[in-house]
């Protein structure tokens, strides 16, 4: 038996505006962006609704119907879910009708999507709680097996989620962690033995997302039959083929005139004519197959780039600048306890905003791996500078008049009490009082 | 060299040409015994490398009209102008540059910038030798607008189409070539200036007491022409003081908008924030590079750039318009359209407010202007040449 395990990763970041330092003091609304640039979330998202999510989640729910083996896994960030609601509920439906079909899993997730694992474990605790919250009250499941912001893994990432009841837990399958092992079967994480960690074959996960559309690549134009073949040759060596990748790979990454579509309907159908094939989702595929070992990440591990770390991200200065002033902040934003305040702060952990500043490409030339919508990391970096520096100053400016408003009453607080002690004081000297009756006529 | 970015330009492809095996004749259009830089810079040559250097009784200056008269400035600073006007000149270089091709071995021509355009064509009329282009600039660059010299125009067009092959120093250039001058793109290739490798000499600060005030300090250089675009920067200067009132600007230069910009930064205020610092040279430039916290090319239009490459090496990071050539080579550089001056101003707030971007800017800056090299530039001209000669037999 050979299980494939499809997870398709659903996001959006709220990307800044360009914000400039005069707006600083000015204008509180980082996001609002309402021009024809990419900045405009409401348009970026109306775009990607268009292409992607409303044709291919129609695909979807097709395959589910004609299919009854047929099951994928999606995990949605929440500032993904927070777009759909303000400028596209029917598109959170059609993602809900999928879900209820029962064979589509949701997995669990940072709201923000964000990096605070390594940054700030409680702030990290906090957002995966309330990620948990909101995909129940949308979708009405609970989340069982984990993935982090850019499927970022470690050992400690794998243990926090033991520790907090998942089953399994999604990872990179990458070579130099894996040595002479395949990807294709369930691990256990170095020193764990309960959650099970699944790997993501990046080489057939990536034949669709990023080469299919690709004509100088030796494969192309790539048929599902072709595709379900080289699944099929992993039969007898391995348990399960973990394909995993953006959900906007179908119709935003690849074009519908590549043929992605055609390729995704007749996908189950291709994988499904070889008998001994099936569809599983990741809490089904970790209960099915034992681990076959250990996987042992004591570094960061991502999806991204050759190197498969975060150095797409926090790589340069002026993105572990950027960073740091961020959860640098953490302190005083909670301290406000204005819930409008500490959603902005959280919306601009967001990785995507770190990922904008990246130099990488620079040296390669390879502009079309890091799409960004600024014209240049240094811009990336200066609108979010600004609007933190905007933020920083609403924050000092609230402290500050919370102090202001319980000074008074403290100072009330002392004065009453010192007078109340004199009081006391005086009642108790025998002397003032005799003076008192003294001269009372 | 004191004319900008021209006579480095030639200096830098020259050596690197020569240490690639070229043989170079190198025609001058006059003696330079009044702008200093030049006639060392090429007279140092002649012993030691195969340069042959000819001077020719000529007034040629880039960067002036076709029909202006001739100023030169005698060793005591007077200014002497001659009865001549450029165009003559031209015409008069051309003639010389006739005879030297009938006298002279060589397999390429090789001519620089529209002054020497037409001696390029009568040495290859003279000579029958294939004639390339170097296009420095055009008369759109100087112009800053649409008001463009029309006897330099005519100069410049017949001579690209009859050119072999055709050099613009950036995309840019080239697409004014292209589409200003309707010529064939297939014969304009695109070779990026380089800069010489600078061995960072740290000089005693410049306006150390506006810094231990702890203002910060925003730098131009370059001439003070309607090209050059201050006006837009000294407008981004009263954006920027509006909001921080500690950051003094300070221009060196000279050009023929040099009053214009004084008037300016008056009526706007700006007197307290801007400082004229008269054109400065060498060590004196160089000091106000290391001085300074952010250089600003702010060109309308700007063929290549040198000055933002300068003030890398120097240590200091760089804001540039995007109407500049040296935007297609410079990526770790903050950019802007010269007409944006909220957003120049903006630029430079905040590299000046964030510490960590203005570091990075210079420390990969660094790098990148260090990959720049004359060795690349000459390299592909040499590449060019080659391509030419191999056509030329084939033929023959």
């Amino acid at each position: 038996m050979l299980s494939v395990c499809p997870y398709f990763h659903v996001h959006q970041p709220h990307r800044i505006k360009k914000y400039r330092v005069f707006d600083i003091g000015n204008d509180s609304e980082y996001f609002n962006a309402n021009d024809e640039t990419d900045l405009n979330n409401e348009r970026i998202l109306l775009k990607v609704a268009q292409k992607s999510y409303l044709p291919a989640t129609k695909v979807l729910g097709e395959l589910l119907e004609q299919h009854p083996e047929f099951r994928f896994a999606l995990s949605f960030s929440g500032t993904v879910l927070d777009q759909f609601e303000m400028f596209a509920p029917h598109v959170l439906e059609a993602f809900q009708k999928l879900v209820h079909t029962g064979r589509v899993e949701i997995l669990a997730d940072t709201y923000y999507h964000s990096l605070a694992f390594f940054y700030s474990r409680p702030e990290f605790e906090r957002q995966v709680a309330h990620h948990q919250q909101r995909i129940q009250e949308l979708f009405g499941v609970t989340p069982r097996v984990f993935r982090n912001t850019e499927l970022s893994y470690t050992n400690d990432l794998a243990m926090w989620c033991e520790d907090n009841g998942y089953l399994g837990i999604m990872a990179e399958g990458w070579d130099p962690i894996l040595g002479w092992r395949s990807p294709n079967y369930v691990y256990s994480p170095k020193g764990r033995s309960k959650i099970k960690v699944l790997l993501k074959n990046y080489k057939l996960s990536d034949d669709i997302a990023f080469r299919f559309g690709n004509r100088g690549w030796e494969s192309y134009p790539l048929n599902a039959d072709t595709y379900a073949k080289w699944v099929h040759a992993h039969h007898g060596d391995g348990h399960t083929i973990n394909l995993f990748m953006d959900f906007e790979t179908f119709g935003e990454h690849q074009w519908e005139d590549t043929g992605i579509f055609n390729f995704l309907s007749a996908l189950p159908t291709a994988l499904l004519r070889h008998g001994d094939t099936g569809f599983k989702t990741p809490t089904e595929t970790v209960l099915a197959y034992p681990s076959v070992g250990e996987i042992d990440v004591p570094h960061i591990l991502t999806w991204a780039d050759t190197d498969r770390d975060l150095t797409a991200w926090v790589g340069n200065d002026i993105q572990k600048d950027a960073i740091a002033s961020i959860y640098r902040m953490e302190g005083d934003v909670l301290k406000t306890q204005d819930t409008e305040t500490i959603e902005t702060w959280r919306k601009l952990q967001t990785s995507d905003h770190f990922y904008y500043m990246c130099t990488k490409w620079f040296q390669d030339g390879d502009v079309h791996a890091y799409f960004s919508p600024y014209e240049s990391p240094y811009d990336a970096y200066i609108a979010f500078m600004n609007a933190l520096s905007d933020l920083q100053l609403r924050v000092t400016e609230m402290l500050r008049r919370k102090e202001v408003e319980a000074s008074p009453t403290k100072a009330i607080g002392f004065w009453a009490r010192l007078v109340a002690w004199l009081k006391r004081l005086i009642a108790r000297v025998p002397f003032i009082n005799r003076r008192m009756k003294v001269r009372t006529p | 060299m004191r004319n900008g970015g021209l006579g480095v330009a030639c200096h830098g492809l020259t050596e690197e040409l020569i240490e690639a095996g070229a043989e170079v004749i190198f025609v001058l259009p006059r003696k330079q015994p009044t702008i200093g830089g030049c006639k060392f810079m090429f007279a140092d040559f002649s012993g030691k490398i195969p340069v042959k250097v000819y001077q020719i009784e000529s007034s040629l200056i880039p960067y002036q009209h076709a029909d202006s008269f001739i100023e030169m400035f005698l060793p005591g600073g007077k200014r002497v102008r001659f009865s001549r006007t450029v165009l003559e000149e031209v015409h008069r270089y051309a003639e010389a540059a006739y005879e030297i091709a009938r006298n002279e071995q060589f397999d390429i021509i090789h001519a620089h910038d529209w002054t020497s355009y037409l001696a390029g064509l009568m040495a290859k009329l003279a000579s029958g030798k294939p004639l390339v282009l170097h296009v420095h600039a055009t008369a759109y660059d100087q112009a800053g607008s649409e008001n463009v010299d029309p006897q330099i125009y005519d100069i410049e067009r017949r001579a690209f189409h009859e050119a072999d092959t055709i050099v613009a120093i950036s995309n840019y250039t080239r697409d004014i070539v292209v589409n200003r001058y309707g010529v064939d793109p297939a014969k304009v290739a695109v070779v990026h200036n380089g800069i010489k490798p600078q061995e960072l000499r740290k000089l005693p600060p410049a306006l150390e007491e506006l810094k231990a005030q702890g203002k910060k300090i925003v730098f131009y250089h370059g001439r003070i022409t309607i090209q050059k675009g201050v006006d837009y920067f000294i407008r981004a200067a009263r954006r920027v003081v509006d909001l921080d009132p500690n950051i003094v600007f300070v221009i060196s230069g000279w050009g023929d908008m040099e009053h214009q910009i004084m008037h300016l930064v008056g009526e706007m205020g700006l007197s307290k924030n801007v400082i004229f610092a008269g054109a400065l040279w060498d060590d004196e430039r160089d000091r106000m590079y290391q001085s300074a916290d952010l250089l600003v090319m702010p060109s309308v239009s700007e063929p290549f750039g040198l000055v933002p490459l300068e003030a890398i090496q120097q240590g200091t990071p760089v804001l540039i318009s995007k109407q500049s050539g040296v935007a297609e080579v410079l990526k770790h550089a903050l950019k802007v359209d010269f007409w944006d001056v909220d957003e120049m101003a903006n630029k430079i707030i905040a590299a000046l407010r964030y510490k960590t971007l203005n570091q990075q800017l210079v420390s990969e800056g660094q790098k990148e202007v260090s990959r720049l090299t004359w060795k690349t530039a000459a390299h592909k001209v040499m590449h060019l040449y080659h391509k030419l000669l191999a056509l030329l037999k084939r033929e023959i």
